[in-house]
């Protein structure tokens, strides 16, 4: 039943180009306590030239579903359902040599610490000529050496830092060094999971100036995985929020940030400091409680022990499927909180 | 389900004993938990052994209960005399005359059995009996040398003898060299007839004492120096650490010798040579995570209590170091044991009338081909007390680990 | 509760840190004189009673050395640490460990900074034991579970005997916040103290710091890289940047009239949850340098907007904004005799 009401919300905008469906995508770990769900039943779509800003806090599943949709589950955690639809084929059903391709062609990673994605012992020149190279064998190394210089002055890097090895350089020049390996591999999808994280915040300003700059330049596709909730605001088109592994709300970045549905968010974008408001002191809304332990998560809405709307006839009884809103300003405003899904009263 | 029950464990094991704690956590461990419990089992059953061998072992490990080399289950076979009927011939008794030459067969137990049986009847005389032997190469030249009438009586299996009479003519079984005791020895005698079993049981107490206490001493000595080493910094960890590596880079096996051969036989001077060997362990593992656990921010939330540096290495760095401890403890005793066994083989641990799984391991290297069972069992003694500790080790440094039992 | 008199509860003068940089065996023989890490260079401040003292800054900036030298837990390399008027340098050791009771530490990772192997009764209530401040076991378990309820463990039985990996992130905070409270200090230095943790348990943990403080009379050093939290908790704040204060005043003064181009580009840069938001003030290029070889002069001055050539010689001194508010500011430009240099420095910028 469910299901059925995702899916007409789901398929509302083929105008726009599909890039990635994620369909009822579950992740499970085996853990010596027993198995928990990551991220459980996930819905959610991603069009070209867009960036999604995925919010959520530790242990929503936010990374995991980085992880998860480049296959890079390890034991013991498994993708255990669902598919992951990218340019139309279910990329679970790759083999091993075509995960290979999407993994280093199609889609780009850039992690919190990049010191783990570039090897120590090659200079940033081979690693951008190998990334140019991979989609244009015949180019001459003379001449992807020559993009190369073009590519990281774009990114603000001196062209003569190409010779350094990857630890001579410092954390933000080290990210947009990734951003250029994604460039030069023209990648279709970036997953960024906490990009800015290690740097500081000076360093984070620029990064995300570059990073808005590239987006329009190259029309990049970026699924921007973070829990500071700022910088999803400074560069999101559309924002996803997670909470204990299921997706509780999604829409427009404008209408996430002002016009938040879900009690979660609400209260999350209520909890947070804000620098720009004119108020010497802001009143911060106090969340109860912590998030739960998917082992043995609350039933029902798994957010009902910590939400102050809480139904008792129904919130922690029935699972509240993630449903498009139409009452909204925005036309796609998905929300999974029964205090906006109709809903028969159980007896 | 499966869920509720993890998270009752979970409840239940909060506020638990140290032993409650060993006990409870066995469900954690799903499938595995009965691997653990074999192996406590076996350490307790070879620590009985050591405490009580008298109650299991079946016989005086130091007596000659049988004949040499009796393969394990195997009944000594009696051994007969055979001469000609017309010679009159009983019991060795009657072969104690200077030409009374007597024929064996070389190799095999006829010429062990007589020899005690010679030992046996000299004890009560004041005349030994010294019989003459003759050697053969089979059993059909003795045969045909006693049919000839060159040597007076022959003795040998009856089982391998018997068929053979009737080639040639006049010889009969005489009677039979010495009554045997009858049944077996469950994993054989060695080469001086003492049962295997009795030796062996005997023998996990010299092997779990020496491991043990090796091992506790390398720990007593090894453990404070690693710890107070890392936390004091400056010259002096300089200097102990060049001393402890120069001392872990010998071979282990050729530092244990040379320090035995200094020291001389003995239990104690075997502990001893042993510990030696393995203060470099624990310095260098308890060191090492001294260093780091140093570095710990709950060290610099210690110092801002105004805890002194001996509370701050007590009760907070010492106590992180324990799981690697005991782990380190384990594997030491193990490997303890094969030390041991190694210094024995050399001939430079235990003198060699004492059970020992190394000795018995030493002397059964010369009989291998002949005596199997004489190296195997006290091989996979060794092996199984070694498994034991290992896994027990592991077990436990994994129950105790706080950081490991979060969901 | 303390005791009201004319000096600051901590005061720092002049101090200044170095750390050796660590070198290798050929190096050491190279006879050159060994490296050190400037970490914190020439700072002075004074932290009133009752008032939330921020410090913030980027990594690098010496803003967590500060802190560890405001309790002594780093000792200064030269400069004075004065703590409710007496200078902690003159104390014995043992002096020093009693006078800690009196100054708590609030570290950023709460798993980190307990001892794995203590329960939290045991991690509590090890500090009294240490200060001697209960004799008897059953009086240190009361006190303990007394500091839980406060701090928002309740109910208290079920906390006392579990490990730090039994509770939460946030549960495990306010144990760290427990454990400096129950020995009833005058000051406390919390460096980063919600930076780990949840954003939904962010502000929880604000507003019981908030509360705690007004229930104990404490007085806070605020260590923080978020001005926005700063801005929340904070009555008056320092900006460091590589290990020098560019900036010091009441956070209306500092936020409101930033003088140092430093701060306008820190706040500037800071994220706004608001996706309507438009920065207003371009950020300037650069990353903060090594401090093992900090830049003469005005150490901003490479990456400064309207840095002169006086700016690379001379180091500012921290003087008063020319516009009334309060803040000292070290910027020639700014606040020192050089004003009138440039006609076209930009003013201040208003969030």
């Amino acid at each position: 039943m469910a299901n059925l009401v995702q899916e007409t919300a789901l398929t509302q905008h083929t105008t726009r180009d599909l890039l990635l469906q994620v369909r009822d995508l579950t992740v499970t770990y085996q853990t010596r306590n027993g198995s928990l769900n990551a991220i459980e039943h996930l819905n959610f779509d991603m069009y070209r030239g867009e960036v999604l800003g995925l919010v959520g806090e530790s242990g929503s599943g936010k990374s995991t579903l980085g992880k998860a949709l480049l296959r890079m589950i390890l034991p013991p955690g498994s993708i255990s359902a669902g598919q992951i639809l990218f340019d139309g084929k279910n990329i679970l059903q790759f083999s091993a040599e075509q995960m290979r391709d999407i993994r280093g062609r199609q889609i780009s990673m850039i992690f919190q610490d990049p010191m783990t994605s570039l090897n120590p012992v090659q200079r940033l020149d081979d690693h951008i000529i190998e990334a140019i190279r991979v989609h244009e064998p015949q180019v001459s190394r003379q001449e992807a050496l020559k993009r190369a210089q073009e590519l990281v002055s774009r990114l603000g890097i001196e062209p003569r830092r190409l010779n350094d090895y990857p630890h001579q350089l410092s954390g933000g020049m080290r990210q947009r060094i990734m951003i250029g390996l994604a460039l030069a591999l023209k990648a279709k999808l970036i997953i960024a999971d906490e990009p800015t994280t290690s740097l500081d915040v000076i360093v984070e300003a620029q990064f995300l100036d570059l990073l808005r700059e590239l987006k329009d330049e190259y029309g990049l596709t970026i699924l921007l995985i973070s829990h500071n909730i700022g910088i999803v605001a400074e560069l999101a088109d559309r924002v996803a929020v997670m909470y204990a592994g299921q997706i509780v709300e999604v829409s427009d970045s404008d209408q996430v940030f002002h016009n938040p549905l879900h009690p979660y968010t609400d209260g999350l974008m209520k909890s947070i400091p804000n620098i720009s408001l004119e108020a010497e002191h802001q009143t911060l809304y106090r969340m109860e409680g912590s998030p739960p332990n998917l082992i043995n998560p609350p039933s029902g809405c798994r957010f009902n022990p910590r939400c102050p709307h809480m139904m008792p006839e129904i919130c922690p009884i029935k699972v509240p499927p993630l449903t498009l809103i139409p009452t909204q300003p925005s036309s796609e405003h998905q929300a999974a909180c029964w205090l906006h899904i109709p809903h028969d009263k159980p007896e | 389900m499966q869920s509720n029950q993890a998270r009752r464990w979970q409840k239940s094991l909060d506020g638990a004993g140290f032993i409650r704690q060993i006990w409870r956590s066995r469900r954690w461990y799903g499938a595995d938990w009965w691997f653990v419990a074999a192996s406590a089992v076996l350490l307790l059953v070879f620590l009985y052994a050591a405490l009580f061998p008298q109650t299991i072992a079946p016989y005086d490990p130091e007596a000659e209960v049988g004949p040499a080399f009796l393969p394990p289950r195997q009944a000594p076979v009696d051994i007969v005399i055979v001469a000609r009927a017309a010679d009159n011939v009983k019991s060795l008794l009657d072969l104690g005359g200077d030409n009374d030459a007597i024929g064996i067969v070389a190799g095999g137990q006829s010429s062990t059995a007589l020899r005690d049986r010679e030992n046996e009847i000299n004890a009560g005389r004041a005349t030994p009996i010294r019989p003459d032997i003759s050697r053969y190469d089979t059993m059909d030249e003795m045969l045909a040398a006693l049919a000839k009438g060159e040597i007076k009586a022959a003795i040998g299996n009856p089982a391998e003898i018997t068929p053979l009479l009737s080639k040639y003519a006049g010889t009969a079984i005489a009677g039979p060299l010495k009554e045997s005791s009858g049944q077996g020895f469950a994993l054989g005698t060695d080469e001086l007839g003492h049962d295997e079993l009795s030796r062996l049981i005997w023998g996990t107490r010299i092997a779990l004492v020496v491991g043990l206490s090796s091992a506790l001493v390398a720990a007593l000595l090894g453990v404070p120096l690693g710890l107070a080493s890392g936390f004091a910094g400056g010259w002096p960890d300089r200097w102990l650490t060049l001393l402890m590596d120069s001392l872990y880079s010998f071979p282990g096996l050729i530092l244990a010798i040379a320090i035995a051969a200094v020291l001389g036989p003995g239990i104690g001077n075997v502990i001893v040579a042993i510990a030696v060997l393995y203060i470099p362990t624990y310095y260098r593992v308890v060191r090492g995570q001294t260093l780091a656990i140093k570095q710990e921010l709950f060290i610099e939330a210690a110092q801002s209590l105004g805890a002194n540096r001996f509370t701050i290495l007590l009760r907070y760095v010492f106590p992180n170091t324990i799981s690697s401890i005991v782990v380190l403890f384990s594997v030491n005793v193990a490997d303890a044991i094969l030390t041991e066994a190694g210094l024995s083989f050399l001939g430079l641990g235990l003198p060699p009338n004492v059970p020992d799984w190394g000795i018995a391991l030493s002397r059964g290297q010369q009989y291998i081909r002949s005596a199997w069972w004489l190296i195997t069992y006290p091989g996979i003694l060794i092996m199984l007390v070694t498994l034991g500790f290992s896994v027990l080790g592991e077990s436990l440094s994994e129950i105790f680990n706080p950081r490991l039992n979060r969901v | 509760m303390a005791e009201q008199s004319e000096y600051p509860l901590v005061e720092l003068r002049n101090v200044t840190k170095h750390f050796p940089v660590a070198r290798g065996f050929m190096e050491s023989l190279s006879g050159q004189p060994p490296k050190v890490v400037h970490a914190v260079e020439d700072v002075s401040f004074q932290i009133q009673r009752g008032e939330v003292f921020g410090l913030a800054g980027e990594s690098g900036s010496g803003k967590t050395t500060t802190g560890r030298l405001a309790i002594h837990l780093l000792k200064p390399t030269s400069g004075e640490v004065i703590f409710n008027g007496i200078n902690l340098e003159t104390l014995s050791e043992s002096d020093m460990r009693r006078m800690r009771r009196q100054m708590q530490a609030i570290f950023q990772d709460p798993f980190a900074s307990m001892n794995p192997r203590m329960t939290l009764g045991e991690g509590i209530g090890h500090g009294l034991k240490i200060q001697k401040l209960e004799n008897s076991a059953a009086a240190i378990e009361q006190r303990v579970k007394e500091i839980l309820d406060h701090v928002g463990l309740t109910p208290a039985e079920a906390y006392y005997n579990r490990y730090p990996h039994q509770i939460s992130g946030g549960q495990r905070q306010r144990a760290v916040i427990a454990r400096a409270l129950v020995l009833h200090p005058d000051f406390i230095m919390a460096d980063e103290p919600i930076a780990m943790a949840d954003v939904s348990v962010r502000s929880v943990l604000l507003d019981l710091m908030i509360r705690l403080k007004q229930e104990f009379n404490l007085t806070y050093l605020f260590i923080t890289h978020d001005l926005a939290t700063a801005k929340y908790i904070c009555d008056r704040i320092a900006i460091m940047y590589l290990g020098k204060i560019v900036e010091i005043g009441t956070i209306h003064d500092v936020y409101q009239n930033p003088q140092h181009p430093y701060t306008e580009a820190l706040l500037a840069a800071v994220p706004v949850p608001d996706p309507r938001h438009k920065r207003a003030k371009p950020i300037p290029a650069g990353e903060i340098p090594n401090p093992i070889n900090p830049p003469s002069g005005c150490r901003f001055h490479p990456r400064c907007p309207i840095a002169q050539e006086v700016c690379k010689h001379e180091v500012p001194q921290l003087r008063l904004a020319p516009t009334g508010g309060d803040n000292l500011a070290a910027c020639h430009l700014r606040t020192g005799d050089y004003q009138q240099l440039d006609p076209t420095v930009p003013t201040a910028f208003h969030i």
